[in-house]
């Protein structure tokens, strides 16, 4: 009796360690995987204004090796084209307006910005029998930036497995070399580096036997160049125009981010799953960012699932965003109008469609899924109001479609 | 103590959250697919690039991939 009691306080302390900030997590271990796995994802993205329209192609593979461990590699490859604001300037009556990349009649697909991104990243996991480890890798390249990266993440469960803590530690070293454009000012051969860490602790925890918490706490450090090396900034005395200079940020940023997710069943709804996502984050470029993220799982019949779901994004802007700025160069050590520093807030709903067969012989499953989400941006949806100006609204709606096969 | 004890009471009561114990053989509606804390892995990657590459914030979820010269 006396044991129970001990224990009920211990889970109750736990329960409440949970729901201060800085102790919870997402990358759950997850177990090990017993069968192969193969997925094919396909992304359709456009955005408003005939700016960027990228088509996405991605497969991923994951194999069982013995009874304890998971091999996985993914494949990218994004297939980029269109327009991208470069510049903020004033009209005659004063007013901000966007100026963006043109078309290009000379580019290989006729518009300013044409551009393949292929990567590809790889994972090893351990599981023993209360702890996972894994450990991965990665590249990426475009022709002008070039990424690889390398995770680990480790995690233990206790309490009866009703609690896992989560570690992880991350480093990608990138290589910028921007391509010879007219919004490229900088000599042929220009390089520069940026290195990133991050950093995640986190906790996960059956709260009862219908719902689930996690939160993580992660940490990150960039060093090096940051700056948009095809982003210019317009100086103004007054309405006359007094400089034209290239995008230039600081050279470090240090950022916090606090995550929690909620999920809960629902049997009286064919067992319905509630997810809800809320998270903090801040950086000392003074961007402070709320999101939150809501969706609904609703099993219908025969392995159809429907999924409606709803974002809402606000952000500061950055301690060095000016839409255009006063003054000259000289006058700032850092500037930048590139419209994802500004204060806005964004709001995004979708739709998904799911659909799951099981026992198709070879198959032990197969998985459809089809979804559609259309994005909003404007500076008038940040969280205490913007009055920046329309300028740099714009929208996006993104299709995907996948299947997944196990066997 | 005393003290700690009581901010982790107050916790407890403002976050509304109440742990119980759950036998394994009690875990059957958790295992569900939709009851993954991601329910599908190469989307939840494809929709983090897309926020990556136009929102400021980033972390929380952990992973960590390559950066991008996002436009």
């Amino acid at each position: 009796m006396k044991n129970n009691k001990k224990s009920n306080i211990a889970a109750q302390l736990t329960c409440a360690a949970l729901a201060l900030p800085g102790l919870m997590q997402t990358a759950s271990a997850g177990r090990v995987e017993e069968t192969y796995n193969a997925d094919f994802q396909y992304g359709n993205y456009v955005e408003s204004n005939n700016r960027m329209r990228v088509d996405i192609f991605e497969s991923a593979l994951s194999a069982p090796i013995g009874k304890s461990m998971t091999a996985s590699v993914n494949l990218v490859e994004d297939s980029i084209s269109g327009a991208s604001p470069v510049f903020n300037s004033r009209d005659t009556s004063g007013k901000t307006v966007q100026v963006k990349s043109g078309a290009s009649p000379t580019s290989s697909c006729g518009k300013s910005i044409c551009e393949l991104r292929d990567a590809i990243s790889s994972n090893l996991a351990y599981f023993f029998d209360k702890a996972a480890l894994s450990f991965g890798g990665g590249y990426s390249r475009e022709h002008d930036y070039a990424s690889k990266y390398f995770n680990t993440t480790g995690s233990l469960d206790l309490n009866k497995k009703l609690t896992t803590l989560n570690f992880g530690a991350s480093v990608a070293f990138d290589e910028i070399q921007p391509s010879p454009s007219i919004w490229n000012s900088r000599p042929a051969d220009f390089r520069a580096h940026k290195t990133s860490q991050q950093y995640l602790l986190g906790v996960s925890q059956v709260i009862d036997k219908n719902s689930l918490v996690q939160s993580n706490m992660t940490f990150g450090y960039h060093t090096g160049f940051m700056s948009d090396p095809y982003k210019w900034v317009t100086f103004y005395n007054g309405n006359v125009s007094s400089d034209f200079q290239q995008d230039k940020r600081p050279n470090e940023r240090f950022e916090w981010a606090w995550l929690t997710q909620y999920v809960r069943h629902f049997e009286q709804f064919n067992h319905a799953a509630l997810h809800t996502d809320y998270r903090f984050s801040t950086n000392d470029w003074g961007v402070n960012a709320h999101t939150f993220e809501m969706s609904w799982h609703q099993p219908i019949a025969d392995g159809w699932q429907v999924i409606p779901r709803f974002r809402y994004y606000s952000q500061d802007k950055a301690d060095f965003y000016q839409p255009v700025f006063a003054g000259g160069s000289a006058d700032y050590t850092s500037y930048s109008s590139d419209y994802r520093l500004a204060g806005f807030g964004t709001l995004s709903g979708g739709l998904k469609f799911s659909k799951e067969i099981n026992e198709l012989q070879p198959f032990s499953q197969l998985k459809f899924q089809t979804g559609f989400e259309y994005y909003a941006h404007k500076a008038e949806y940040q969280l205490g109001g913007n009055n920046q100006g329309t300028f740099a609204n714009f929208g996006y709606y993104l299709i995907t479609a996948s299947f997944n096969l196990k066997f | 103590m005393k003290l700690v004890n009581r901010c982790l009471l107050i916790v407890l009561i403002l976050s509304g959250v109440a742990c119980t114990e759950v036998m394994p053989r009690q875990r059957g509606n958790l295992a569900l697919s939709q009851m993954a804390f991601t329910t599908d892995g190469l989307e939840f990657g494809l929709r983090q690039h897309t926020a990556f590459s136009k929102e400021s914030a980033a972390g929380g979820y952990g992973g960590g991939g390559g950066g991008c010269g996002c436009n």
